[in-house]
């Protein structure tokens, strides 16, 4: 083998021998010490999906790091018990935004600390918000439900708790001027997509699958830019995935019809909700229900006034007001998709195990193999942690 | 390789190995969190077996060797005009300075944007990053070279051709093949990094795939052990070709 540096002075063998084996043990024994803890519950006991992936509507450049707000008293920024306040880190997807307003409001309304919670906001990716929490490093995240099913299936320990995006957010939008208007129209078409890969991915095969379509009848252009938007606006690709609340709207502010393709009729995959490690639901079980009535409360708040939600995004994400119209408009069509039939018929954030059941069985059929061990619904979703649970 | 060098080797990798078990098993991690050391080796050889690591390495090995094989080439150039001019050292040397401290990881969605998210971008990525050490390592080789050497040559009336060929390069060969070394690893670097920009094959875009889709993190940990290796056994078929050419180093 060829030399990986400069040439060094002999030594004792023995003692450098020895040392190889001796100092990496110390370094391990150290490293395990100083390192977090992680969750000792037994892999597949749980599930989670990350939110991050529910796309960057109504996203602008944050003017910091992460929002960090907390109600609470000063100081408490942990995720442990102090007196009768609760510390919850909740994860939130990718950069503030709009789409977060019903947490935000639940912060400045104090429905949180009514509650007996002082909540922290961290903004994470999608991937990542899944493993933290699994970890337990953060108690609660949003996630999309597409991402628990692989992740539990993996053996991350974390649960689906309550569903805010009743209506799957992804899908794949047109000009009307395309004459795309149903699914098997999308035979021999080119379609943009950021990648193989997410909930885009699963909700388009889903989609073509409706049509009795697969992907290898049409053409996948990729823009992992997420430029695909603008792929549609100058014909580049003839459709694309894309977020009910982000594109399709972004095109109709520049004069296009647009023609916007569901999957729910069809298989209602799971959207983005709250997740939670089994271990933390065990050990705080409580503040987590406290938080999602909370939550849901502020949701139906806005749902009756988005000017209220609005306005509490606003104070998290000020840029916001150069894009006032815009930006309400994302928020009007994020609230729309907040409600689903089953939603509506057991209660915002209810979670609809049958459709979680199709769901797996969809995505374990999925060549990318989504699914390498077999989950049961049971071992995806907890619900008992909703108001009505 | 001496007995004793193969004897430090393998127990170094005995002792890392070991290490990694260790902290595995004294923190209790998961494998989601960390996976043990013999987690990871059966996920490599069954990615390898299943048809999973083949196609995503060939291809990043395949723009490695091209970005590699360009940028190096270009950098030989470049550097050979650095050390040969100090207008062309003046004008270009800002230049190329601000094109190094700019990360390549915020250029990568641009280059992808403007070269499209195929072979071609990932090859200009790794062109790119192997680019800067290669031509400093040239420029600082040929102008370390003897100068009562070169003036003895001049001389004897050797042309410009002769001076380059047998005399500048052999002796700024040695600096030449370390800027070689850390370009080729540096072009792996490149090519996972182009390759999270966007694509459809590569061992990034495994490694973004595991973490993100799949959520198998022995498969990322076998993707990222994949990456080590292509970069380690690059490096060293650089430095046999460099023992070949230069001789033994030291």
């Amino acid at each position: 083998m060829s030399d990986l540096g400069p040439q060094r002075r002999p030594r004792p063998r023995g003692r450098s021998a020895r040392a190889w084996f001796v100092l990496p043990a110390v370094i391990a024994l150290l490293a395990a010490a100083c390192a977090s803890p992680a969750s000792s519950t037994a892999p597949g006991s749980s599930s989670s999906a990350p939110a991050s992936s529910a796309g960057p509507a109504g996203s602008l450049a944050p003017s910091s790091s992460a929002p960090s707000s907390s109600v609470a008293a000063a100081g408490a920024s942990g995720t442990g018990v102090s007196g009768s306040v609760t510390h919850l880190t909740v994860g939130l997807g990718y950069i503030p935004s709009v789409q977060f307003a019903q947490f935000y409001l639940a912060q400045q309304a104090g429905y949180y600390r009514a509650a007996g919670l002082d909540v922290t906001f961290q903004n994470k990716i999608d991937p990542d918000l899944v493993v933290l929490v699994g970890q337990g490093n953060l108690d609660a995240g949003i996630a999309d439900g597409t991402s628990v099913i692989p992740a539990v299936s993996q053996g991350i320990p974390i649960r689906y708790i309550a569903t805010i995006y009743g209506t799957f957010p992804n899908i794949v939008f047109a000009k009307a001027s395309s004459g795309i208007t149903t699914a098997g129209d999308l035979k021999g078409k080119r379609i943009g997509t950021p990648c193989k890969c997410g909930s885009s991915w699963i909700m388009l095969q889903a989609l073509l699958q409706s049509a009795h379509l697969t992907t290898s009848d049409v053409q996948i252009v990729e823009y992992p830019d997420y430029s695909q938007e603008a792929a549609v606006y100058r014909g580049a690709v003839d459709a694309a995935t894309g977020y009910t609340n982000n594109e399709p709207l972004q095109l109709e502010s520049q004069g296009q019809k647009v023609v916007v393709l569901h999957v729910d009729q069809t298989l209602p995959l799971p959207g983005p909700g709250l997740i939670s490690s089994t271990q933390t639901i065990a050990t705080k079980g409580a503040a987590l229900r406290a938080f999602v009535a909370a939550t849901l409360r502020a949701m139906r708040d806005i749902e009756a006034n988005p000017q209220k939600g609005f306005d509490a995004a606003l104070a998290v994400v000020p840029q916001l007001k150069s894009q006032q119209a815009l930006q309400m408009s994302i928020l009007k069509a994020t609230i729309a998709t907040w409600q689903s039939p089953y939603t509506q018929a057991h209660g915002l954030g209810a979670i609809d195990q049958a459709g979680w059941q199709q769901s797996v069985s969809f995505m374990s059929g999925l060549p990318e193999h989504l699914v390498p061990h077999p989950v049961t619904v049971s071992q995806l979703v907890d619900p008992s942690l909703l108001p009505s649970g | 390789m001496s007995v004793r060098r193969a004897l430090d080797v393998t127990a170094a990798a005995v002792a890392f190995v070991l290490f990694w078990k260790l902290i595995v098993v004294v923190g209790n991690y998961p494998v989601f969190i960390l996976p043990a050391p013999e987690v990871v080796a059966e996920r490599f050889v069954s990615a390898w077996l299943d048809g999973t690591m083949e196609p995503n390495a060939a291809q990043t090995l395949l723009e490695v060797v091209l970005g590699f094989a360009l940028g190096a080439s270009a950098a030989l150039v470049a550097g050979y005009a650095l050390a040969r001019s100090r207008l062309i050292e003046r004008v270009l040397s800002p230049y190329l300075v601000a094109a190094q401290a700019t990360p390549i990881l915020a250029l990568a969605p641009l280059l992808a944007l403007w070269f499209g998210s195929g072979l071609l971008s990932k090859v200009v990525i790794c062109a790119l990053i192997v680019f800067f050490p290669v031509a400093v390592a040239t420029m600082v080789g040929l102008r370390n070279v003897d100068r009562r050497l070169l003036e003895m040559a001049r001389s004897f009336r050797a042309t410009p051709w002769q001076l380059l060929w047998t005399l500048e390069l052999p002796a700024a060969m040695p600096g030449i093949m370390g800027g070689m070394r850390v370009g080729v690893t540096l072009a792996v670097v490149g090519a996972i990094i182009g390759e999270w920009a966007g694509g459809e094959q590569g061992l990034g875009v495994l490694i973004n795939l595991a973490r993100g889709s799949l959520f198998d993190i022995p498969l990322l940990f076998a993707t990222l052990l994949t990456v080590a290796l292509l970069g380690v056994v690059l490096y060293l078929i650089v430095a046999l070709v460099e023992r070949r050419i230069v001789g033994p180093r030291g």
